[in-house]
């Protein structure tokens, strides 16, 4: 099923030579080299090297302000996967492949400016029908860039073949790897990362009109500070108030009305919500069979059954969220985000100092430096052979990735 | 007997590191690896003693996040009494696990505290499953030592998707699905084929008649021929309407070529059996081989053409009931955003002709746009209907907003199709009516003057 992309990687060399790139260059218009774009590349590539000083929450507002205006979430004319040391391979997804990168810059300092790279081929995004998702993908993370916990789309470009979005790295790894090493994770700490993704979800909800449609640990990784920052904005999609179709997601976290094709909108994260809290709780989420027409099943039926520890008021959100009438669930229905956060689990969640990230998280990476890998799984090297972006394909689609 | 899972993935990770680094001194290259290995755990390990210590505000607890949370065990450890919990609730009628059979009663009472894991858990998880052969077997991550109450899969789960899907009506082209001619026989049989198919059976009448429409007949002419095959992506979902066809699975995941590519033979459908239904969700790849033991005829239905069925008519339906929702003047101070959540929250009735849809005295519960069909309103001392209503007409919808008697009744003169919503629903999903009409005209909803608004409030 997952498909892996097979880019291979141009070995150039990770050496002092780079400040001033003076490679020979192919007639791609995107890699056209001339004096004004050499500099354009200095300063952007000046701002990337201190994007990390003045890191601080910004406010839903701020986070809400036009991409192009904003320090972050740009569409990047002048930067090139050149400009970039590829170090290792962080993640791998069904079409796109996740590198920890340094930035090429000869001034002191910059050496510590690492990033995480999300290459994506175009002849894979295209074969995979995932184009509208994809810039889908692209366009919500400069929506929301700048917000305390998604990961932070410093900027996006293009070359001929692929597509790129830099992100801010988060050497903590997934919620997932750490979930699944301690099976379960004890209700203050459930509390803490719910709450902050409670936070992510009402933003996307009520500032963006976005629906996520991924929740699951997987997705969700740490920062060097043991907070959460939401990756993977695939299938995220802008809603506001029209319903949309297609079916897309984890089957697992799957909500019915997607199921069933109903038309579903942002109320599907407010499900997903209630199994992630679920399966934080127990170790593994409420609908499970081997076989996943199975599961469906036990979705659209929606029966939860909890394990007779668990504390009553954690039954009570997980019911509320987790109710197959959209009319009928908490975080759809009167009062949105906020009476999930009214609800007496989060009672000790002091929502501001979350916001702000004053409050300490229950687990904070140990790292050595900031291009510290520890946390990620080892993943294979890529596959030498590659299919090529063709003048018939790139004649059809080369529009689609316009404002890439 | 099999290699232990740990072992497996530990071999798995050093045959990657090995052909990734094509160490000239091969020995000392897997010393080194496993003494990696080795510190690595132990890391994880002591900082996991870390996070143990309290700070942060009491975030955590005296224990690493991984404990379990319901036990009252203070060393972590995923607790004997933890997993009988974790069962006791479970109602075996419902467990759809492969491992279900083997969840003998009580068990867990029976078993010794100090037992070694092995025969503590002997019945559940790792043995279980082994005994009672899943499509494939769950493999547990290296750090799993324990056994799981369920055979829970704990690898990273791939997302999925269909292909997107946007409503007829938003677009130009106009579809319609494809009909492919049945006689009354034939569709009989293939609705009690898929009734019992909880993807077909939320469908109204319409729908079904249009799914079951598009489901298009595939002679297979020999035996021998597979329909579907192991592995390969999947499009189709398939009723048998005559003949047979063998199910096999192949422990690989795929039907490999060879005698024995098809693996094992695990059932066998025949009329009115069907197969394939995950199709109808996404593009997955296909579970079993399916190949014919004699001439037969099949019924085919595509993802997508099954998909824009669900999707027009819930389209359609939505705007339907948003053109209506438009037109209620209680509720005209609604933005879209909030009316598409009342347009989503309105269930659909149908009632056959002269049924009384609301008694005039009755304290009003819920509202009702009339969707198909005609009613009339009568007041008591009149015998003469006062009003007739019809498709996009509403009424009662103050009971959105007290709790008046009705002030009249409506009968239904033809079979009728309405779409209500009570006060509860309405409340729930956007608060009480006047604070919404507040929002026209502070001075309206104390002053409000009901006559102009529902005539049925009429005294
Ligand atoms: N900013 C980041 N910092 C560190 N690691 C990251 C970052 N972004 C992504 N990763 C890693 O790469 C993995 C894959 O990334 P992502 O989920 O965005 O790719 P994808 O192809 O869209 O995945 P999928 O097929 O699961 O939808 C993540 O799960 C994570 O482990």
């Amino acid at each position: 099923m997952a498909a892996k992309i097979h880019q291979m990687l141009h070995h150039h060399s990770s050496s002092k030579d780079s400040g001033a790139p003076s490679e020979p260059d192919s007639t791609s218009p995107f890699e056209r080299q001339d004096s004004a774009m050499d500099r354009a590349r200095e300063d952007e590539k000046r701002a990337l090297a201190q994007w990390e000083d003045k890191q601080r929450p910004m406010s839903p507002g701020e986070v809400h302000m036009d991409p192009e205006r904003k320090a972050v979430g740009h569409s990047s004319r002048t930067l090139r996967k050149q400009d970039f040391e590829l170090i290792k391979t962080l993640g791998t997804g069904t079409f796109a492949r996740v590198w920890l990168v340094r930035l090429l810059d000869d001034r002191k300092g910059a050496q510590d400016s690492v990033f995480a790279l999300k290459i994506l081929r175009k002849v894979d995004v295209i074969r995979l029908k995932q184009v509208e998702h994809v810039r889908n993908e692209r366009n919500v993370l400069a929506a929301v860039a700048g917000h305390p916990f998604i990961t932070t789309m410093v900027a996006s470009f293009q070359d001929h073949d692929s597509l790129y979005m830099l992100l801010d790295y988060c050497p903590g790894g997934e919620v997932f790897s750490y979930l699944r090493r301690a099976r379960r994770f004890n209700e203050p700490t459930s509390q803490f990362y719910a709450a902050e993704i409670v936070l992510i979800l009402e933003y996307l909800h009520e500032k963006e009109g976005v629906a996520y449609r991924d929740l699951k640990p997987e997705n969700i990784l740490i920062d060097a500070e043991g907070h959460l920052k939401l990756v993977d904005f695939g299938f995220a999609k802008k809603v506001e108030n029209r319903e949309t179709y297609t079916l897309c997601g984890t089957p697992e976290y799957l909500a019915p009305e997607v199921i069933r094709n109903t038309g579903h909108g942002t109320a599907v994260d407010w499900w997903a919500f209630g199994i992630l809290v679920y399966e934080f709780l127990v170790g593994q989420p409420p609908f499970w069979d081997q076989n996943p027409m199975k599961i469906y099943e036990q979705i659209v039926e929606g029966r939860l059954r909890f394990p007779s520890a668990m504390s009553s008021s954690a039954r009570d959100l997980i019911s509320g969220l987790c109710t197959v009438d959209t009319s009928k669930r908490l975080g759809n229905i009167q009062g949105g985000a906020q009476a999930v956060k009214s609800h007496p689990w989060f009672a000790n969640i002091d929502w501001d100092q979350l916001y702000q990230r004053k409050v300490q998280g229950p687990i904070v990476p140990h790292l050595r430096g900031p291009a510290d890998t520890r946390n990620f799984d080892e993943y294979e090297p890529e596959s030498g052979e590659r299919e090529a972006y063709g003048e018939e394909l790139r004649a059809k689609w080369e529009g689609f990735f316009d404002d890439f | 007997m099999s290699l232990p899972s740990d072992y497996s993935n530990e071999i798995s990770a050093l045959n990657r590191e090995i052909v990734k680094a094509q160490p000239a001194d091969v020995l000392q290259f897997c010393a080194n690896f496993f003494l990696r290995r080795l510190e690595s755990q132990r890391a994880e390990f002591l900082l996991s003693q870390q996070h143990s210590s309290p700070k942060g505000r009491g975030m955590a607890e005296s224990t690493f996040p991984g404990n379990n949370p319901f036990g009252t065990s203070p060393s972590g450890a995923f607790t004997t009494s933890g997993m009988h919990s974790l069962e006791e609730e479970e109602e075996n009628d419902t467990i759809a696990s492969p491992t279900s059979a083997s969840f003998a009663p009580g068990i867990m009472d029976q078993a010794p505290s100090d037992s070694p894991r092995e025969s503590t858990f002997g019945n559940f998880g790792w043995s279980a499953a082994a005994g009672s052969k899943p499509l494939s077997p769950p493999v547990f991550g290296a750090a799993d030592k324990q056994s799981f109450p369920n055979n829970y899969n704990m690898n990273r789960r791939t997302s999925v998707s269909a292909e997107s899907l946007n409503p007829t009506s938003s677009t130009h082209d106009n579809w319609t699905p494809p009909f492919h001619q049945k006689t009354p026989d034939q569709q009989s049989r293939l609705r009690a084929a898929v009734a019992g198919n909880f993807l077909f059976a939320p469908l109204d009448d319409d729908q079904s008649a249009q799914v079951l429409g598009a489901l298009q007949e595939k002679p297979i002419p020999t035996k021998g021929i597979k329909v579907i095959q192991q592995g390969d992506v999947g499009d189709y979902f398939y009723v048998v309407e005559n003949g047979s066809f063998d199910i096999y699975v192949n422990k690989s995941g795929k039907l490999e070529s060879g005698p024995d590519g098809l693996g094992n033979r695990v059932g066998t459908v025949g009329p009115g059996g069907s197969f394939g239904e995950l199709a109808l969700m996404y593009n997955a790849p296909r579970a079993a081989t399916v190949v014919s033991t004699e001439a037969s005829t099949l019924w085919a239905l595509d993802r997508v053409t099954f998909r824009r069925i669900l999707m027009d008519s819930a389209f359609q339906r939505r705007r339907m009931y948003e053109g209506f929702l438009e037109e209620v003047q209680l509720l005209s101070s609604l933005t879209p955003y909030e009316r598409s959540k009342i347009a989503d929250a309105l269930e659909t009735k149908k009632y056959p002709a002269g049924t009384t849809i609301i008694r005039e005295g009755d304290v009003g519960e819920s509202f009702y746009i009339l969707e198909t069909g005609e009613a009339q309103v009568f007041k008591r001392g009149t015998d003469k209907p006062v009003k007739k209503y019809k498709k996009g007409d509403y009424f009662g919808e103050l009971a959105l907003l007290n709790d008046a008697p009705r002030a009249a009744s409506v009968v239904s003169t033809t079979e009728v199709k309405v779409a209500t919503l009570g006060k509860n629903g309405f409340q729930r999903l956007l608060g009480p009516v006047e604070g919404i009409m507040r929002r026209n005209d502070p001075s309206k909803a104390s002053a409000m003057d009901s006559d102009a608004i529902d005539p049925l409030a009429r005294k």
